[in-house]
C-alpha cells in the first residue's frame, strides 16, 4: 500500500490484497447465521418437504406403469409444459415428481435465496447497519462474502436434501442406480446459485433493498418466461435461460450433468460482477444515483388516496408492465400451441382441463392473470399496516384526518386498481388472441374471464384489512402466509390430495372458469359481500383502537 | 380558570398496555396562550400522554379535554387547531423534504408559502432532498417546520429538539416564543430541562405515569434550594448550623451553600450580620428539582454500580 501511496502515477487504489478484503469474514459467517438460521431452516424444511410430499403421494396414487403411462398422456398439454414444463422421462415415477415438483422448489429457492442475499446485504447497508460493521476490521468484501457462503451452502443443502430423499423413496428406475436423484439435487443447486448471483448483482445495482428484491425477481421471472416461450416452441429459448439449463439436465431421462457447469460459471460469474462493484463504489450508493426532487406537494398528495398513489407509483407501473406482458405473452403463446392442442384435443386431456383445449387453456391464462393481480392487491392493502408500523401514520392522523377516510381512500387503490389490472390484462390476452384467429369477441370474452377475478381478488384485500383491524400485529405475515396458501393450494392443492371442501371453499376456485365454463354470477356476488364485509369490519375496528406501531 | 381558557385539562387519566401500566391517574393542564413543560424520564408516559391527545390512544379512564373537545371523539375537528411534532419523526424515504412538509401542514389546513419558506431558511433545511439521505436532526426539522408554519391554536411537541445542534435549538427556541407572543399554547415534554426552564410558563413532571409536580415556574421554586455564593472575610461562623443551610462548603473566604427558598429570609439576615463583601444567588435549575424526585432511583443506580 506504501508503494501505491507514495507512486504519483500510481492507478486508482485498489481496495487492498484480497486477504484485507475478507478480513472478519468468519464472525460475519457466524453473524449471518445467526441472524438467519430460522428462515434457512424453514427454506430446507419447505423445499425438501415438498417434494417428499409429492414423492409419496405419487407413490400412492400411481402403482403401476400403466398408470404412470396414462398420467404421462395426460399431463402432456401446453399447460403444463408452459407452467412447469415436461419431463422427458414422464412415464416414469421419477419424472412425474419432477414435473409437478420441480420448477417450484427451483423457482422458489433461486427467489428465496436471491431474497436472502439482499436481505444481508442491501437492506444492512441502507438501514446503516453495515456502516457500523465496516468502522470495524472487516474487509471490504467480508460481509458479503460471509452471506454468499451461506446461501451457497443453503444451495448445496437443499440440492442433497433433495437427492437423498429422491433416491430413499425410490423416485429413480429400477436398476438405474441414484444417477437421475443426484441428477435432480445437482439441478435444484445449479438454478439457486443462479439466483445467488442475480441477488447480489441487484443488490449492487440499486439502493434501497426494495428495488434490489423487485430487479432480481424480475431477472428470474423474465427467465421463467424465457424458458416458458422456449417450451412451447422448439427448444431454443429453453436454452437462453438458466432455470432452462436446470431443466435440460433431464433428471432421471438423459440424466446430463454438464449444464451444471453452465449454472456454477454463471453463478461465479455473477459474483464477480457484483464483487468488482462492490470494490469501486462508495458505501451507501448504488449504480443510479440520488437527484434532487421537488421543493413542495402538489395539491393532490394532501388527500390519502393521491399520497398512496404516489407512495405506490413504482409497484403500480411495475405491475401494470407485468400484467401487460403476460397479456401480450399469453395470447401469442396460444397461437404457437395450435399444434399441442390439436394433439392433446384427441386424449383424455380434454376431461382434465375441464374444455376443449383453446377454452381451457384460455380459462387457465385468465387464472394466471387473476393471481398476479392477487399479489399486487395484497401489496397494496398491507401497506395500510406498514404504514402504522412504522410509525408514519401518526403525524397523518394528528392532522385534520379520519381514521376511515384514511384507510379506505388508501383501499381504493387496490379496490381500484385490481379491476383496472384485470380488464387491462384480459383485453390484451383477448386483443392479441383475438387478432391471431380472427376472433373480435376474443377481447370482451377474455377481459369477462380476467374481471371474474375481481371478486376472489377482493376477498383477498378483504382478509388483509380484517387482520389489520384486528390483529394488526401478525397482519402482514399471516396476510402473506394467506396469499401465498392461496397460490399453492391453487395450482397444487389438486396434486397434494388437500380435500376437496377445503379447495372449493378457496376465493379462486369459486370463479367460474371463463371461457371454458358459462359466466355464474351467484358466486361472484356472494364473494364480493363477504371481500365487503370482512374490509368493513378491519376499518370499523382500525378507528376503534389504539394505533400500535410495530 | 374556566375550561375555555385551557388548551388541554387532562385529571386521573389511566392507561395499560397489557400487564403494563402506562399511566396510573396523570393530571395535566395546559392554559391557553402559555408554554408548558412537560417532564419525565424514559418510559414516565409522556409520549403515551400526548399520543392520547391526539386520539392515536384511547384512554382507559380519567377525563382529557383538548381544545374543549374530546381528543378521541372530536379527533378530526381537533387537529384542524392542533400540529404535532414527534420526537422520533419517520418520513416517507421516496418523497423529499419539502413534499413531506407539504403534506403534513396541508392536512390541518392551508400552508402559507412564505411561512414554509421562512421557516425552511430559518431551520437551515434543503426541501429538495429525499427523505432517504436525512439525518436524524434534518428529519426532525421537516416536522419542526411543518409544526411552526402552520396556524396551529395548540401545538403538541413530543421532545421536539432531539438530534438538533445548538443553533437549530436557538432558533427553535425563537420561535417558541413567537408562537407564544401570537398567543398560541404549546405543550413542551422535554428532557432539557434548561430549554423548558428557558421556555415554559408552567411545569407539569411526571413519573410512573403520575404527575408528581405541577405549577408554573416561580411556584415550583419554593419547592426547590437556591444555590449562593458569598464571600465572607471574616469566616462563615455557625452559618452552617442555620435552619435551612445545606451542603455547606468553604475555601479561602468563598462560601457556597443550598438555602430552601423558604428559609431564604433568615439566612439572608444571618449571612447579612457575617458582612459578606459579595453575594452571587442562582435560581434552581429544573435538573434539581427532577434530581430531588428521582434522588431514590438514581441512589439505587449509584448503590447497584458500586456494589
Amino acid at each position: 500500500m506504501t508503494a501505491t501511496l507514495t507512486a504519483p502515477t500510481a492507478a486508482p487504489v485498489r481496495a487492498g490484497a484480497p486477504a484485507d478484503a475478507l478480513a472478519g469474514i468468519g464472525t460475519m459467517v457466524r453473524l449471518v447465521v445467526r441472524r438467519n438460521r430460522v428462515r434457512l431452516g424453514v427454506w430446507v424444511v419447505v423445499l425438501v418437504g415438498m417434494l417428499a410430499y409429492v414423492a409419496s403421494y405419487y407413490q400412492e396414487i400411481f402403482p403401476t406403469q400403466a398408470s404412470l403411462d396414462d398420467f404421462a398422456a395426460l399431463s402432456d398439454t401446453p399447460g403444463i409444459r408452459a407452467l412447469t414444463g415436461l419431463s422427458p422421462a414422464a412415464d416414469t415415477l421419477g419424472g412425474a415428481v419432477w414435473t409437478k415438483s420441480w420448477m417450484t422448489i427451483a423457482l422458489s429457492l433461486a427467489i428465496g435465496v436471491a431474497f436472502l442475499v439482499v436481505r444481508n446485504g442491501r437492506a444492512d447497508e441502507e438501514a446503516g447497519r453495515t456502516e457500523l460493521l465496516r468502522s470495524r476490521m472487516l474487509g471490504v468484501h467480508a460481509y458479503g462474502v460471509a452471506s454468499w457462503l451461506v446461501n451457497g451452502a443453503l444451495c448445496v443443502v437443499v440440492g442433497l436434501g433433495v437427492a437423498f430423499v429422491s433416491a430413499s423413496g425410490g423416485l429413480d428406475p429400477d436398476g438405474a442406480g441414484v444417477a437421475g436423484s443426484l441428477v435432480l439435487g445437482a439441478s435444484v443447486t445449479g438454478v439457486g446459485l443462479v439466483g445467488l448471483g442475480i441477488g447480489a448483482v441487484a443488490g449492487q445495482v440499486t439502493t434501497t433493498s426494495r428495488g434490489a428484491n423487485a430487479l432480481a425477481s424480475g431477472v428470474i421471472v423474465g427467465c421463467y418466461v424465457l424458458r416458458m416461450i422456449g417450451d412451447l416452441g422448439d427448444g431454443t429459448l429453453t436454452w437462453a435461460s438458466p432455470i432452462g439449463w436446470g431443466q435440460e439436465m433431464q433428471p432421471f431421462g438423459a440424466n446430463r450433468v454438464w449444464p451444471l457447469a453452465l449454472l456454477v460459471l454463471l453463478a461465479a460469474g455473477l459474483l464477480g460482477v457484483a464483487a468488482a462493484l462492490e470494490a469501486r463504489r462508495d458505501l451507501g450508493a448504488g449504480l443510479v444515483p440520488e437527484r434532487a426532487g421537488r421543493p413542495g406537494a402538489p395539491e393532490r398528495y394532501t388527500a390519502p388516496l393521491g399520497l398512496g398513489l404516489r407512495l405506490q407509483r413504482g409497484p403500480v407501473i411495475g405491475w401494470s408492465v407485468t400484467v401487460v406482458l403476460c397479456g401480450l405473452l399469453f395470447g401469442s403463446i396460444i397461437e404457437a400451441m395450435n399444434e399441442l392442442i390439436a394433439d392433446a384435443e384427441a386424449g383424455p386431456a380434454q376431461d382434465f382441463l375441464r374444455g376443449s383445449g383453446v377454452d381451457a387453456l384460455l380459462a387457465m391464462l385468465a387464472s394466471m392473470i387473476g393471481l398476479v393481480t392477487a399479489v399486487f392487491a395484497t401489496q397494496s392493502a398491507v401497506s395500510l399496516r406498514a404504514d402504522e408500523a412504522s410509525g408514519i401514520i401518526e403525524p397523518q392522523l394528528a392532522g385534520a384526518l379520519s381514521r376511515r377516510r384514511w384507510a379506505w381512500q388508501r383501499l381504493a387503490i387496490p379496490i381500484v386498481g385490481s379491476a383496472a389490472l384485470l380488464a387491462l390484462g384480459g383485453t390484451i390476452l383477448g386483443a392479441v388472441h383475438g387478432s391471431l384467429t380472427d376472433d373480435a369477441s376474443a377481447v370482451g370474452t377474455l377481459a369477462g374471464a380476467a374481471l371474474a377475478y375481481w371478486p376472489a381478488v377482493m376477498v383477498l384485500v378483504g382478509v388483509a384489512v380484517a387482520l389489520f383491524g384486528w390483529l394488526p400485529r401478525l397482519a402482514i405475515p399471516l396476510t402473506w402466509g394467506f396469499m401465498a396458501a392461496m397460490w399453492f393450494a391453487t395450482m397444487l392443492g389438486e396434486v397434494f390430495g388437500l380435500p376437496q371442501w377445503l379447495l372449493d371453499g378457496l376465493p379462486f376456485s369459486a370463479v367460474p372458469y371463463v371461457p371454458a365454463e358459462p359466466m355464474a354470477w351467484t358466486p361472484l356476488l356472494l364473494l364480493t359481500l363477504v371481500a365487503a364485509g370482512l374490509a368493513w369490519s378491519g376499518v370499523e375496528r382500525f378507528a376503534r383502537r389504539d394505533v400500535q406501531p410495530g | 380558570m374556566p375550561a375555555s381558557e385551557m388548551a388541554v385539562e387532562v385529571s386521573g387519566l389511566t392507561k395499560s398496555f397489557g400487564t403494563v401500566h402506562a399511566l396510573r391517574g396523570l393530571d395535566l393542564t395546559v392554559p391557553t396562550g402559555e408554554v408548558t413543560g412537560f417532564l419525565g424520564p424514559n418510559g414516565s408516559g409522556k409520549s403515551t400522554t400526548i399520543r392520547i391527545l391526539l386520539g392515536l390512544l384511547r384512554a382507559d379512564g380519567g377525563r382529557a379535554t383538548v381544545l374543549g373537545g374530546d381528543p378521541w371523539v372530536d379527533a378530526v375537528r381537533l387537529h384542524r387547531s392542533i400540529a404535532y411534532v414527534p420526537g422520533d419523526v419517520t418520513l416517507w424515504p421516496n418523497l423529499t423534504g419539502g413534499e413531506a412538509i407539504d403534506i403534513l401542514a396541508r392536512l390541518s389546513g392551508p400552508l402559507d408559502p412564505a411561512r414554509k419558506a421562512a421557516m425552511l431558511e430559518r431551520f437551515e433545511l434543503d426541501p429538495t432532498k429525499k427523505a432517504r439521505t436525512y439525518s436524524k436532526g434534518n428529519r426532525q426539522k421537516v416536522a419542526l417546520v411543518a409544526a411552526l408554519a402552520s396556524d396551529a391554536e395548540l401545538l403538541l411537541l413530543d421532545e421536539p429538539t432531539s438530534g438538533l445542534d445548538p443553533l437549530m435549538e436557538a432558533a427553535f427556541t425563537e420561535s417558541i416564543r413567537e408562537v407564544k407572543a401570537a398567543g398560541r399554547s404549546v405543550l413542551l415534554s422535554s428532557h432539557i430541562f434548561a430549554e423548558v426552564e428557558k421556555l415554559a410558563d408552567r411545569v407539569t413532571i411526571i413519573r410512573e405515569g403520575v404527575t408528581v409536580e405541577s405549577g408554573t415556574i416561580t411556584e415550583l421554586r419554593h419547592l426547590t434550594r437556591s444555590q449562593l455564593t458569598v464571600v465572607l472575610p471574616r469566616g462563615a461562623d455557625g452559618l452552617a448550623r442555620v435552619p435551612g443551610v445545606h451542603d455547606l462548603q468553604s475555601a479561602d473566604g468563598h462560601v457556597t451553600f443550598a438555602v430552601d427558598d423558604a428559609a431564604l429570609p433568615g439566612v439572608l439576615a444571618e449571612v447579612a450580620r457575617l458582612e459578606p463583601i459579595s453575594i452571587v444567588a442562582n435560581p434552581p435549575s429544573l435538573e434539581e428539582l427532577f434530581l430531588r424526585h428521582y434522588g431514590d432511583e438514581l441512589a439505587a443506580l449509584t448503590n447497584g454500580g458500586q456494589k
